[in-house]
């Protein structure tokens, strides 16, 4: 495990005030501030179309000018994808700030602010815990995933490494 | 004769241009055999992921909406864009499910930009979690 790149991404997350993206240290990154459409993958790729790019149930992509399409894979929030941030933006042209990655397996957009295009309004690309926070009232937001209901009942069911019976070492 | 002409010309390049926006679009239809992975770890490398070490951050993953994708064993990247006919992809519970698992699926891929987009119509053999990585790399990222 790269566990100083990991350790940089958390620092990030979790003291950063800056309003322009940052570097996780990640291969083949490059910090990008990109104007782009929003749009649905499923929709784009196959023409198979939702109202509202399916209302943040489906994955969302940045539509160049130039017809590339790239797949927004993550927010600003750890163990999160961007579906909160940008599923109000369905449609819409927006600046996305974050950081372009480009490996070979496949490239990725990991988003860290947005604004609609040209002029909007800046916000950070953290509203995947807003809205569970606010559908899980109490329960501390920053480590939501060890506090996610769906998460909690998987992991009873089937053991931290998905082998009923297979216990972690103590 | 100029202007019958003129359109033969104009329907002959029209076709020509459906035809290559039909290529340029149409699935193939393919068999993958591979591991039910996260995109966003595997891909970027930012921590071992694969396998029963990184069986619960992927869960994590997965209910955070990151896109699920299935690592064939050829190591090519799929990214699932609907399953058996569900079209959520963001924390599809089908998904959560069988994360980490070792499966065939039946499914349509569409290639762009550099990414392979997977429409798994059928999910035809499940073996569970079968890549004991757990012995070599602990539990990821947090080793708890």
């Amino acid at each position: 495990m790269n566990r100083s790149v990991l350790t940089a991404i958390c620092m990030t997350l979790a003291v950063s005030g800056a309003q322009a993206a940052e570097e996780w240290g990640i291969e083949h990154e490059k910090k990008a501030r990109v104007d782009a459409k929003v749009v649905d993958l499923l929709c784009e790729v196959t023409g198979e179309c939702a109202d509202n790019c399916g209302n943040g149930t489906r994955q969302f992509g940045l539509l160049f000018d130039d017809g590339r399409l790239v797949p927004v894979v993550k927010n600003f929030d750890i163990f999160a994808g961007a579906h909160e941030d940008l599923k109000a933006m369905c449609g819409k042209r927006i600046t996305a700030d974050g950081l372009m990655i480009s490996n070979p397996k496949m490239p990725l957009f990991a988003l860290q602010f947005k604004r609609e295009a040209p002029d909007g309004k800046w916000s950070r690309a953290n509203w995947f815990i807003k809205e569970w926070s606010k559908a899980n009232p109490g329960k501390p937001g920053k480590a939501w995933y060890k506090h996610d209901k769906r998460v909690l009942e998987l992991i009873a069911k089937d053991g931290v490494y998905g082998i009923p019976g297979l216990k972690a070492a103590e | 004769m100029r202007v019958k002409s003129i359109m033969a010309a104009v329907l002959i390049a029209g076709s020509a241009w459906v035809s290559a926006a039909q290529a340029a679009t149409a699935p193939k239809r393919v068999q993958v055999t591979g591991e039910i992975i996260d995109t966003w770890c595997y891909v970027t490398e930012i921590m071992y992921a694969l396998g029963t070490a990184h069986h619960k951050c992927a869960i994590w993953c997965a209910a955070g909406g990151i896109p699920v994708s299935i690592k064939g064993d050829d190591d090519t990247v799929y990214m699932v864009l609907k399953v058996e006919g569900d079209d959520v992809t963001v924390a599809n519970p089908k998904m959560l499910t069988i994360q980490t698992h070792q499966v065939s699926v039946d499914g349509d891929l569409y290639v762009r930009d550099g990414v392979n987009y997977l429409i798994v119509n059928a999910v035809a053999d499940d073996k569970g979690v079968v890549n004991m990585t757990h012995e070599d790399y602990g539990i990821q990222p947090f080793g708890e």
